[in-house]
């Protein structure tokens, strides 16, 4: 029972003392309170950390990542193709210059107040006067030290500090080696001013071989993060990365791309970095690529195709294995104009003279009389061709109402095969192919790949090639949707058809890639090569279906190619200036005609293969003429330019072999 | 009269007042009341240098007189190399002199050699520093290069009227446009992070990568005169340890400094003829 209240008379308080039942529910409810809280807190402290703590993480930490550098590309000896060379650029940390912003701030403001200027810049604008004057002062620093004088973009500036606080402004790029000395040396250490390296692709050989190396261009780094690349989910600047664009560059893209490295950092409230990183992963260099490019033979049939500025294709294989030891185009392009990114004004200039275009792999041609070489084995294997009866050459063959003449106007007389294939004696090939018919010019082409793509490691190889027969020109008639009569004309495959087809001409296509890889077959008795750019010093030789002809009907044509050298059409190689000597070569030249909206041009080839006694190399060589009416003979014109690699091979191997000697006395 | 009781809030008023008037002081005050504290402990650092001088005097004096014969027949030794390389050192300036009369080269920016006396060594993890017994009275300007017979010291970092604060090369703030002994390509010399009394250490970047170094063959690191405040050819260091970077572009590795740095005596400031 609770005491009263005990009041003393005239006092103003009330006193009480003892138990109160009522205050059993004020307890109550002071605990449940208290309860309700302390669950809260257990709710917010313990179960919902994980949440909060990733919160937490996305608002104040933020990740800058790092593109790795690329792999280099080399040739089959080790010279290095492609390469990274360090890109030393001055860079201002913005995010460093925070305390310098607001005093400049207010400078400004002031100044501005004095002046009574009505037109005050608002608060924003004032805020980016004051970045452009603290950037700029420390750009006037560098510009003294370099005896530069660069300026500074203000959008630029306003748009990196907005989008890339956390990223190096770049102020000055592509310094000297002596102007990076000069600024690490005088510049502090601590200063926001650093100097930054990134790398960028380096072309030692400048042009040689760009079509087959490729280039890069700039992409975004995010889309391919290396996996456990941590803070996936946290705001992510990133620098710009390189990615293959054409050629090997691109073929072999993945091989080649570094791995990206990443930072994170804590930033405060306004976004600025607070140091040292809370996570560090390092970019990693892409893995190397060793081609099976010879860029000393690169390097010779380029500077023999450039004296002719004429364009053109030079292809040289290594026979036993298809490892392409040059692959060349004319016009081409200058590797290092790409690097670090091309101009608009470059890639202009390089298209109008149609640098891009690689005619080795992308190019269709008429392969002229060096496919030859393909009827003849189609008229020795299906008896047609007997190698020593004779056709009589009078200078021309009538076939239907048309003459078709001999390729130089000349009768020839009495010739065999072998006098055909060195004298390159159209009316033979004419009488053989009429004979014989297109199907069986056409399943031997077949037999050595001319109607589908080599499959070379270099991306978009044309699939433009053409192996004709009857049946297909019935069918791409059909196609056109003509009237029944006049379908019927020109549907018809006619023996003038056949014997244009025989000397290479009429609607075939091959690509100059195609022709050495024919050549190579042929030199090893076999038909079919498979080009390859990777080199493999234990690559294992080839080994495809035989020929499928007597060795006495080989030796015929092989006889036929190594006079036409030594005597015939391609004898400009055995001329005292360019003859070579105790090397026996087996060639065959050809000149095709293709009309062209300009008029009919001339197609000047050459394939061939050395040594005779046992082949090593196969070069297929066309140069294509950009004068309509202009001769262009394939000995004259496509001759020295294989020549040149020959030479270039011819050389290397005699020094090899004399070093070899030397260190074996 | 009783002793009047201070308040136990009272001394932290008085702070708090203290740092609120530091706060609005303005910072040319601030500059000014630094500057004397430095100048006015000067006398100081200047009369324990010179103590230590008398002390190794006196203790000099209970040498032995064949000790002092042993130490005069070395210094006579010492004196005449040292006399033949001045010799060839004046020979070699004639020569350079005329080369670009020759070649109407301009005149090599020269420097002007300044003897100094240690009057104090300040080596701790974060940096290391000499305080020199010369300074403004001398001519010395902030920046100049600070060099001994092994090689680089480091730089001016401070100059005061008597005295003179050198940052040492194993600080982690000095920075040096270097390259390798008998190659051109510029690399970069940084101080490491040094323990107060351990073997002193830098870091070189950007080292070509068809550089080798290793402990038992090291490879000699000399200033490139690039970087416009070290003149080519001092030697800075030993490279005992290279690794290639992540890149593959450049090496990265370790310099090994010459320990005689954190004992050192005298050292010689070169003051530049003519200023930056």
């Amino acid at each position: 029972m609770p005491e009263r209240s005990q009041e003393r008379p005239g006092s103003l308080v009330e006193s009480h003392k003892g138990y109160d039942p009522r205050l059993i529910l004020f307890y109550f409810g002071v605990a449940t309170l208290l309860l309700t809280l302390a669950g809260g807190l257990t709710y917010q402290q313990l179960l919902k950390t994980d949440t909060y703590h990733a919160k937490e993480r996305i608002q104040n930490q933020r990740r800058v990542l790092t593109p790795g550098p690329r792999g280099n590309i080399y040739d089959r000896n080790g010279n290095l193709l492609v390469g990274n060379r360090p890109r030393f650029a001055v860079t201002l940390n913005l995010d460093e210059l925070r305390p310098e912003f607001r005093p400049e701030f207010l400078k400004i403001r002031m100044a501005y107040r004095k002046t009574d200027d009505v037109n005050l810049p608002t608060s924003s604008e004032l805020e980016q006067i004051a970045r452009f004057t603290v950037v700029q002062r420390y750009l006037d620093q560098i510009n003294r030290s370099l005896g530069r004088s660069e300026e500074l973009d203000g959008q630029t500036l306003t748009r990196h500090f907005r989008q890339q606080l956390l990223l190096p402004y770049v102020l000055v790029d592509d310094l000297h080696p002596e102007e990076y000395a000069r600024l690490i040396e005088q510049l502090p250490v601590a200063s926001p001013l650093q100097v930054y390296t990134s790398t960028t692709r380096h072309y030692p050989y400048g042009s040689a071989a760009a079509h087959t190396l490729g280039f890069v261009g700039t992409v975004s780094i995010e889309d391919s993060l290396p996996e456990g690349l941590p803070g996936e989910e946290l705001k992510t600047f990133a620098m710009k990365g390189t990615a293959g664009r054409d050629g090997l560059e691109l073929r072999f893209d993945d091989r080649l791309q570094g791995e990206t490295g990443g930072t994170i950092y804590r930033v405060d409230n306004a976004g600025y970095r607070v140091n040292p990183p809370l996570h560090k992963r390092l970019p990693v260099q892409g893995n190397n690529l060793v081609t099976s490019l010879d860029i000393d033979l690169q390097r010779a049939v380029e500077a023999s195709m450039a004296t002719l500025e004429l364009p053109g294709a030079a292809v040289a294989l290594d026979i036993a294995t298809g490892e392409v030891l040059v692959l060349a185009s004319k016009p081409d392009f200058n590797l290092s104009d790409t690097a670090p990114r091309i101009s608009s004004a470059k890639y202009k200039e390089i298209d109008e003279a149609g640098g891009w275009y690689n005619r080795a792999v992308k190019g269709t041609y008429a392969p002229g009389s060096t496919f030859k070489i393909v009827t003849a084995m189609a008229g020795l294997r299906d008896g047609t061709i007997d190698p020593e009866a004779k056709v009589n050459c009078q200078g021309a063959l009538k076939i239907g109402r048309r003459q078709f003449p001999c390729h130089d106007g000349h009768a020839h007389g009495e010739v065999n095969l072998a006098e055909a294939v060195e004298k390159s004696c159209n009316v033979y090939f004419y009488e053989m192919g009429v004979r014989m018919g297109p199907d069986a010019i056409a399943a031997e082409a077949r037999r050595f790949r001319f109607d589908r793509p080599t499959g070379i490691e270099l991306p978009f190889e044309t699939k433009g090639m053409l192996v004709p027969d009857p049946a297909w020109k019935r069918r791409i008639t059909a196609q056109k949707g003509l009237p029944p009569d006049q379908r019927a004309i020109e549907e018809r495959w006619f023996e003038g058809n056949t014997a244009n087809y025989a000397i290479g001409q009429g609607y075939l296509l091959v690509t100059p890639l195609q022709m050495a890889c024919f050549t190579a077959s042929f030199a090893r008795g076999e038909t079919e090569t498979l080009p390859t750019l990777i080199h493999q010093p234990d690559r294992p030789r080839q080994a495809t279906s035989p020929l499928g002809i007597p060795p006495a009907q080989y030796q015929a044509i092989l006889e036929g190619m190594e006079k036409c050298v030594l005597t015939g059409t391609a004898k400009i190689l055995s001329s005292p200036t360019l003859r070579i000597p105790d090397l026996r070569i087996a060639g065959k030249t050809g000149t095709a005609q293709v009309s062209t909206p300009k008029g009919t041009i001339n197609l000047a080839w050459f394939i061939g293969f050395v040594p005779v006694e046992k082949p090593e190399i196969a070069i297929a060589v066309m140069i294509e003429g950009d004068t309509p009416g202009e001769e262009l003979g394939g000995g004259r014109y496509a001759g020295p330019v294989a020549h040149s690699i020959i030479k270039a091979w011819w050389d290397k191997k005699k020094a090899a072999a004399q070093r070899t000697l030397t260190v074996s006395k | 009269m009783p002793h009047r009781r201070l308040h136990p809030g009272r001394p932290f008023l008085v702070l708090g007042l203290v740092l609120g008037a530091w706060l609005v002081v303005p910072t040319i005050v601030k500059r000014f009341l630094r500057i004397s504290f430095f100048e006015l402990q000067a006398p100081v650092s200047l009369s324990a240098s010179y103590v230590r001088d008398l002390q190794d005097y006196w203790s000099l004096r209970t040498r032995s007189t064949n000790e002092l014969i042993a130490a005069g027949r070395d210094l006579v030794r010492l004196n005449a190399s040292y006399e033949a390389t001045l010799q060839q050192s004046e020979s070699l300036r004639q020569q350079v002199t005329r080369l670009e009369a020759l070649l109407r080269l301009p005149a090599v920016g020269g420097y002007r050699s300044e003897v100094a006396r240690v009057a104090r060594r300040d080596f701790n993890g974060w940096w290391q520093r000499l305080t020199v017994r010369k300074g403004r009275n001398y001519g010395i300007t902030v920046g100049s290069p600070v060099i001994f017979s092994g090689g680089i010291v480091g730089k001016v970092a401070e100059v005061n009227a008597t005295l003179s604060v050198i940052d040492l090369i194993s600080s982690p703030g000095v920075r040096i446009a270097a390259t390798l002994d008998g190659d051109t390509r510029p690399l970069s010399y940084q101080g490491g992070e040094n323990p107060a009394f351990g073997p002193a250490v830098g870091i070189a970047e950007y080292v070509p990568t068809d550089a080798s170094a290793s402990p038992t063959s090291p490879k000699r690191l000399v200033t490139s005169g690039l970087g416009g405040v070290f003149p080519p050819g001092l030697t800075i260091g030993e490279i005992v340890r290279l690794e290639t970077s992540t890149d593959g572009l450049f090496k990265t590795g370790e310099v090994r400094l010459d320990p005689r740095l954190t004992e050192l005596n005298e050292v010689t400031i070169l003051v530049p003829l003519s200023p930056n």
